[in-house]
């Protein structure tokens, strides 16, 4: 007996529209829709409601035929072969609210499609159903409205913290509102884009407007005045179309991009952290979805690069946010290619300049910081009474300076390793010593510094008193300590006596 | 310390340029040569005797495939050595006596009968880079100290058409007193070997040692401490590059010693000589022309038979036991009977590798003939393409390809 596997219609629409949870992916949808209906001009309204958001869509394309106005209800019916939306699922993302109504003109017909309830149809298990009405229109009317009634956003998605930066952003990096098609000519129309939010969402201005183009800031191949001379570098890499062979057949890279510095890439609508926004695409229909950025090499950082690589033949997941055939031998040619072919990129030697003028910045601020701590350290010098060390190296020096001043310390630094656990060997009278050195003497007990092999120790002063008494009290290791003035000089004993000379240099200063 | 010499003993050409890379023509004593070119090391002499081709293992192999011996089924790939270099530190490599020594200098090579078919050109290098070491040839029974004046008595007596001064090359970690101390010892050769050379006929090739730029440029100047620089130029037909064995596998260090290298020598009004670079090859030829090398020796065609590598190209070997022989049409895997003995039915090891090496030579030379054909067409697009072909996917030449592109072929942005 043959047998044919069913499918529960109810659960794949819910599953679908699941899939999307963020307010922004319905105007990417309804741009692709736009787009492909022919549209120059485009218009979303994004009202906040109690429970959810009210989205009007707009625009001046073809309209909807009644075949069209069944795919946008249908799954998995969708009348595009190839771009963004050919598997029908991108329209149920509004089916996540209260009402849909669409109201599309298209050659003297204007179709209104209302349907009610459809996310608690669906979560109630019931298919939600839509009814059309047709009259006649005057044949130069065209164009499509959605509106869509307390749209649900999944958690996190709040329509309130939506920002005119914010969408820009999205629209620029995730939707065909960033597209690159222009730069390869073929058949691309302009279409300008009207966003416009509640006050209640977003107050700082009337509307956001754009078009559906990426452009790039402009070149600015030589270095800049003051102290970031790459901030503002820029170099375009011109729309290359690379051709991919692969096992089963041959497809179409077409590749753009631009290197740049900080304030170059600031010019684009970034609103956010480079690291999640700049490296290497990959794109279907010119509209940005993965990025590659191994196709960089560690050298390399990709935050200083923005290439697109477009391909029909990627395919995208139900959700447009990732490619679904990246075990493909196809897919596998297109990162190779491109993987070549940014190696040429990142070879380029405009690039080595570009880094070479960071490098020179940042040599020249820290000549221009350490000119302000030197001026700091002379008037510190200038103001003091005397030297005073600051840290072991000094120490050393003060010692020096002791040396060269009294004829009694005949002494010489002839070694300093201030990593290893004796810190400096002292010739003194012509017998080599092992010298344990420090700011203070409490200093170096604290520091737990071995005292069996030190046979004299340098200090500027010997550190407070009464801590000086406690490790008498208690002692340092399994071994008594003493510090004898008389002679000065410290006394340590566990398993041997050790009398270790006492350099005191604050003392001898004062002398 | 002058020489007369005519164009017929010794001229070079610049036939053609795509950005830094030339085609060019090099004619050494009748013999006429198209550049870029390799020179495949080849040891002539093995520690046998004449009966038995001078020995030397899978060398002996190669030479009876080189002039086509009986042994070998008569099978000749003389064509692929139409360059040849080897070195007059070689000749004791295999621990001779004093008898075999003065033997081997007895004749020039190509007056044995038995070399008769070898009629290209021949490059005697002077072996410094082994003198270092020892000081001089060690034999069995026997020690010959070597000063520049020996090194050019045998450089005769093999009967070289290319020779180089005998040098003393720096190495990676030698300090800059270390290299002065070097160039000094090789500037007092070099002038003894202009006077020495007065009356030779075939071609002087000056020895140059360095890093960069200013390591270059610093040998030069203390060369020309000894020999006027007009004199240099003069007396020396063309450069050869040394000291960069130790750095073959540092790519980057190659690129940079080569690009200034010929920075150097433009600088010092010696560009249009040929530029040589000694002991480098195989997977950096490509590199090495793309930059303007004309010539370049190795011996990597041997070193990778004996490893058990079968080459497919200048890049890429597989290993002999899944080589498949019949996709080659040079006369090694043309010869049945070769073949068979590549599979291994051979009673020595020799037999199974000769006939891999003498192979793996003639894919190096088809290789170099091609880089020399895009070259000579002028159109650097083709050399690019080429060079990306060649090295394909692979990750780390390919950087190094790109550094050539951008940096002698006029770059891809």
């Amino acid at each position: 007996m043959l047998k044919q596997p069913t499918v529960n219609e109810v659960n794949e629409f819910l599953e679908i529209a699941s899939d999307f949870e963020d307010p922004l992916e319905v105007i990417r949808e309804s741009l692709s829709n736009a787009y492909d209906a022919g549209a120059t001009e485009v218009e979303i309204q994004i009202r906040d409601r109690e429970n959810g958001s009210d989205i009007v869509i707009e625009d001046d394309g073809e309209g909807m035929d009644e075949r069209d106005l069944s795919s946008f209800f249908d799954l998995g019916n969708s009348r595009k072969t190839d771009s963004i939306g050919y598997k029908g699922h991108g329209t149920k993302i509004f089916y996540k609210s209260d009402k849909i109504v669409v109201n599309t003109a298209h050659e003297g017909t204007n179709r209104r499609a209302v349907m009610d309830e459809p996310w608690r149809k669906l979560n109630d298990r019931e298919l939600p159903e839509y009814e059309v009405t047709e009259s006649e229109v005057p044949s130069r009317s065209l164009g499509t409205r959605i509106r869509v009634e307390n749209f649900r956003s999944g958690e996190g998605f709040d329509p309130s913290e939506l920002t005119y930066n914010k969408i820009e952003h999205y629209l620029k990096w995730k939707t065909i509102a960033g597209s690159t098609a222009h730069f390869f000519g073929d058949g691309h129309r302009e279409m300008n884009i009207r966003v416009d939010l509640d006050e209640s969402i977003d107050d700082t201005q009337d509307f956001l407007k754009t078009n559906n183009r990426l452009d790039f800031p402009d070149e600015q191949l030589e270095p800049g005045d003051g102290d970031k001379p790459a901030a503002e570098m820029c170099k375009h890499y011109p729309p290359r179309e690379l051709t991919v062979e692969y096992d089963g057949g041959e497809t179409t890279v077409q590749v753009v991009g631009m290197v740049g510095g900080k304030d170059a890439r600031n010019e684009l609508p970034t609103y956010g952290k480079h690291s999640a926004q700049f490296g290497v695409w990959l794109a279907k229909d010119h509209i940005k979805i993965e990025r590659i950025n191994e196709a960089l090499s560690h050298d390399n950082e990709f935050i200083h690069f923005l290439f697109i690589a477009n391909c029909q033949d990627i395919e995208l997941a139900a959700n447009r946010e990732s490619i679904r055939n990246k075990a493909s031998p196809v897919f596998s040619a297109i990162e190779e290619e491109v993987d070549f072919y940014m190696s040429k990129v990142a070879e380029d030697p405009w690039f080595d300049d570009y880094l070479d003028s960071r490098r020179q910045g940042r040599y020249e601020r820290r000549v221009d910081n350490e000119s302000g701590d030197v001026t700091t350290r002379r008037e510190e010098i200038h103001s003091r009474d005397r030297f005073e060390p600051s840290n072991r190296a000094e120490v050393l020096l003060g010692l020096q300076r002791a040396a060269a001043e009294y004829d009694d310390l005949d002494l010489s630094v002839e070694d300093y390793t201030p990593d290893a656990e004796v810190h400096a060997i002292l010739d003194r009278n012509g017998n080599l010593q092992n010298a344990a050195v420090g700011q203070t003497l409490t200093e170096l007990l604290e520091t737990e510094t071995p005292l069996e092999t030190v046979d004299v120790v340098v200090c500027w002063e010997r550190g407070d008193p009464t801590e000086l008494r406690e490790w008498e009290r208690h002692g340092y290791f399994d071994g008594s300590i003493e510090v004898d003035s008389e002679s000065n000089c410290l006394i340590y004993e566990s398993d041997e006596r050790h009398e270790i000379d006492l350099i005191e240099l604050a003392s001898l200063s004062e002398e | 310390m002058s020489r007369a010499r005519s164009l017929e003993e010794f001229s070079f050409t610049v036939e053609e340029t795509t950005g830094d890379a030339r085609a060019g023509e090099l004619r050494v004593g009748g013999n006429t040569l198209e550049t870029p070119t390799m020179f495949p090391v080849v040891n002539f002499y093995g520690g046998g005797r004449k009966r038995s081709m001078f020995g030397g293992g899978i060398h002996r192999t190669v030479k009876e495939l080189a002039v086509g011996h009986d042994d070998v089924g008569g099978v000749a790939a003389t064509e692929y050595f139409d360059t040849i270099i080897t070195s007059v530190s070689s000749l004791t490599d295999f621990g001779i006596s004093k008898d075999l020594f003065d033997t081997y200098r007895s004749t020039q090579i190509k007056e044995w009968e038995m070399f008769e078919p070898l009629d290209g050109i021949f490059f005697l290098d002077s072996g410094g880079f082994k003198f270092l070491g020892d000081g001089g040839l060690e034999g069995t029974n026997f020690e010959v100290e070597m000063d520049q004046e020996t090194v050019y008595e045998i450089q005769r007596d093999l009967g070289g058409e290319i020779l180089v001064n005998l040098d003393h090359p720096i190495a990676p970690d030698d300090d800059h007193a270390t290299r002065i101390e070097k160039a000094e010892k090789t500037a007092m050769n070099i002038r003894e070997f202009l006077s020495l050379t007065a009356d030779f006929d075939g071609g002087l090739y000056l020895t140059l040692h360095g890093y960069n730029y200013s390591m270059m440029d610093e040998f030069l100047e203390i060369v020309t401490e000894e020999v006027p620089a007009p004199v240099l130029r003069e007396g020396f037909d063309g450069v050869a590059l040394g000291s960069l064995v130790p750095k073959k596998d540092d790519r980057d260090a190659l690129i940079q010693a080569v690009t200034d290298c010929r920075e150097v020598l433009a600088d010092w009004d010696m560009r249009g000589l040929p530029l040589h670079v000694l002991g480098i090859g195989s997977r950096s030829i490509p590199l090495l022309v793309g930059m303007g090398v004309d010539s370049f020796d190795s011996s990597t065609y041997l070193q990778n038979a004996i490893n058990g590598k079968y080459q497919q190209s200048l890049v890429e070997t597989t290993p002999l036991d899944d080589a498949s022989f019949e996709a080659c049409d040079c006369p090694v895997c043309s010869s049945p009977a070769l073949v068979n003995q590549m599979n291994g039915n051979a009673e020595y090891q020799k037999d199974v590798l000769g006939p891999v090496a003498v192979h793996n030579l003639a894919v190096q030379k088809r290789d170099v003939a091609e880089l020399r054909e895009c070259v000579a067409s002028g159109d650097t697009e083709r050399l690019i393409q080429y060079l990306e072909d060649i090295f394909g996917r692979d990750k780390t030449m390919r950087r190094y390809a790109h550094r050539v592109v951008n940096e002698s072929l006029g770059g891809y942005f």
